[in-house]
């Protein structure tokens, strides 16, 4: 079922070992579009973005998805709705179709075929070793993997800051694709000029506050 | 001058305190190849065996008083008393667990209590001070050592594969699921070594509760009756006591939002 609203969040601070690593943070995420969490390191961006599956939670303020504050979900149905692929691409399995069935251990060989097809990764057979793939790959079969539970959000964070721009392009097309099927996406991103081009919306934090947001073409972070 | 005291009947030579005097002189071999060969160590070797003299004399001297005026009850405390002491040993091992006195004592009390309980209730072992302590003793020892061993996996898995585990954790899978094979993997090596030297047994040296019943004279053929059930109480009790420490551990790293704890590298 598509999603009426993505997230809204109201006040939000975080606060860990004496410190605020987000402060105040409020405003929403629309559904099936890109957003994009940008800011310098140590701004809270990587925390955000674990709030938004519960794998932080706010030291206070309100945290909402699709209409209903996060914490009246069931945090593994919550997890299910809102995938999150990491920075850094761990395989969990030693071949691909072992890789997609980890969460569905029922997946079969057509589904998984249809999800590598999603993340171009067709040209890879289920029985290759998934160590012997190149970042980009792994970090395409994460996606993959995450997109067997049927999530309505993907959470990504630096989804391309370890691959070359031929990967890093691959990339950018394959959310390209998922938002245009209906998906929400929210990600992290160093990369300004990548943002530009894929993010629809686009929030700034600096030092745990929501300095900015808009169109990438409104923000002045970006230029 | 003998240094020995003439065997009793049914018992073998037991060493009188010249005896022991003159065992001192492999305490000073080792000393001096410490002292030779500058290990820096040689202080550290001298006082631990000024410390096992003394621990083992009051050891004995309370022994002789629990056999002679405790009676079972008191048998089952002192065992108490050893469980205890082998928690905050096996907790030292893997501090940067939560609550890992708590999850020590409750698994090497499991393991230890059904174990011997075990052994009570099938009339294996005899109900009697003399039998309970020393066969207690080697219970909680494996016991202990297998939560040590279990914990400390575990901890070190936590902390290393935390990357994975939220890759899991963030597919909807629950704690018990995202954990599972480090749980396996955490129970599995610790139940090695108690399987290896199941396997071993008497083909490298002999045991101990084995190599202590021939000493008082007992027929090898009788001891190893003996030693049989301690291999196979051993089995158990690390069995028992490394699967309750690997559940009551795999709790313990997670909060009620199946979210894993931060910890430490283990050292």
């Amino acid at each position: 079922m598509p999603l009426t609203e993505a997230f809204a969040f109201e006040s939000v601070v975080l606060e860990r070992d004496g410190r605020r690593i987000l402060d105040g943070v409020s405003d929403h995420i629309h559904a099936a579009a890109t957003t994009a969490v940008v800011g310098s390191s140590g701004s809270g961006k990587s925390t955000f973005l674990r709030l938004l599956n519960r794998l932080e939670d706010p030291t206070s303020g309100r945290l909402r998805f699709d209409g209903r504050p996060l914490d009246d979900y069931d945090v593994h149905e919550l997890r299910r709705r809102v995938g999150l692929v990491a920075q850094r691409p761990v395989m969990l399995a030693t071949t691909v179709l072992a890789e997609l069935q980890v969460a569905v251990p029922e997946l079969d060989e057509q589904r998984a075929g249809v999800l590598l097809g999603r993340v171009a990764l067709t040209e890879h057979s289920l029985d290759r070793d998934t160590a012997s793939m190149s970042g980009g790959e792994q970090q395409r079969l994460s996606l993959a993997r995450a997109l067997t539970v049927n999530p309505d959000v993907l959470l990504l964070d630096e989804p391309t800051s370890a691959l070359d721009e031929r990967a890093a392009m691959a990339v950018d097309r394959v959310i390209r694709d998922l938002v245009d099927d209906g998906l929400t996406v929210v990600l992290v991103s160093h990369d300004l000029d990548r943002v530009a081009d894929v993010a629809h919306h686009v929030l700034v934090l600096e030092r745990g506050r929501l300095v900015e947001r808009g169109t990438p073409r409104d923000v002045r972070y970006l230029d | 001058m003998t240094l020995l005291v003439a065997p009793t009947a049914g018992s073998a030579a037991i060493p009188d305190w010249l005896g022991v005097a003159a065992s001192i002189v492999l305490v000073g071999i080792a000393a001096a190849i410490a002292l030779r060969q500058r290990l820096g160590i040689t202080r550290e070797l001298l006082w631990a065996a000024v410390r096992a003299f003394v621990q083992l004399l009051a050891v004995g001297a309370a022994l002789t008083i629990l056999f002679n005026r405790a009676g079972l009850l008191g048998s089952l405390l002192w065992i108490g008393g050893m469980v205890t002491i082998a928690g905050l040993v096996a907790a030292g091992r893997a501090r940067t667990l939560p609550h890992a006195r708590r999850t020590a004592w409750i698994a090497i009390g499991v393991g230890t209590a059904t174990t011997l309980g075990i052994l009570l209730v099938l009339g294996v072992i005899a109900p009697e001070p003399v039998v309970v302590v020393p066969v207690g003793g080697m219970v909680v020892s494996g016991a202990m050592t297998a939560a040590s061993m279990t914990m400390r996996g575990i901890a070190a898995a936590a902390a290393e594969q935390r990357p994975a585990i939220e890759a899991r954790l963030s597919l909807g899978q629950t704690s018990a699921q995202a954990f599972e094979a480090y749980f396996r993997s955490g129970v599995r090596m610790a139940l090695v070594p108690a399987i290896d030297s199941t396997k071993v047994v008497g083909l490298i040296a002999l045991p101990g509760a084995m190599t202590g019943l021939i000493l008082a004279g007992v027929p090898p053929l009788e001891a190893i009756r003996y030693q049989i059930v301690v291999m196979y109480m051993l089995l158990a009790a690390a069995a028992l006591s490394s699967i309750v420490a690997a559940r009551v551990t795999e709790r313990s790293l997670f909060d009620d939002a199946d979210r894993l704890h931060r910890l430490e590298p283990v050292a």
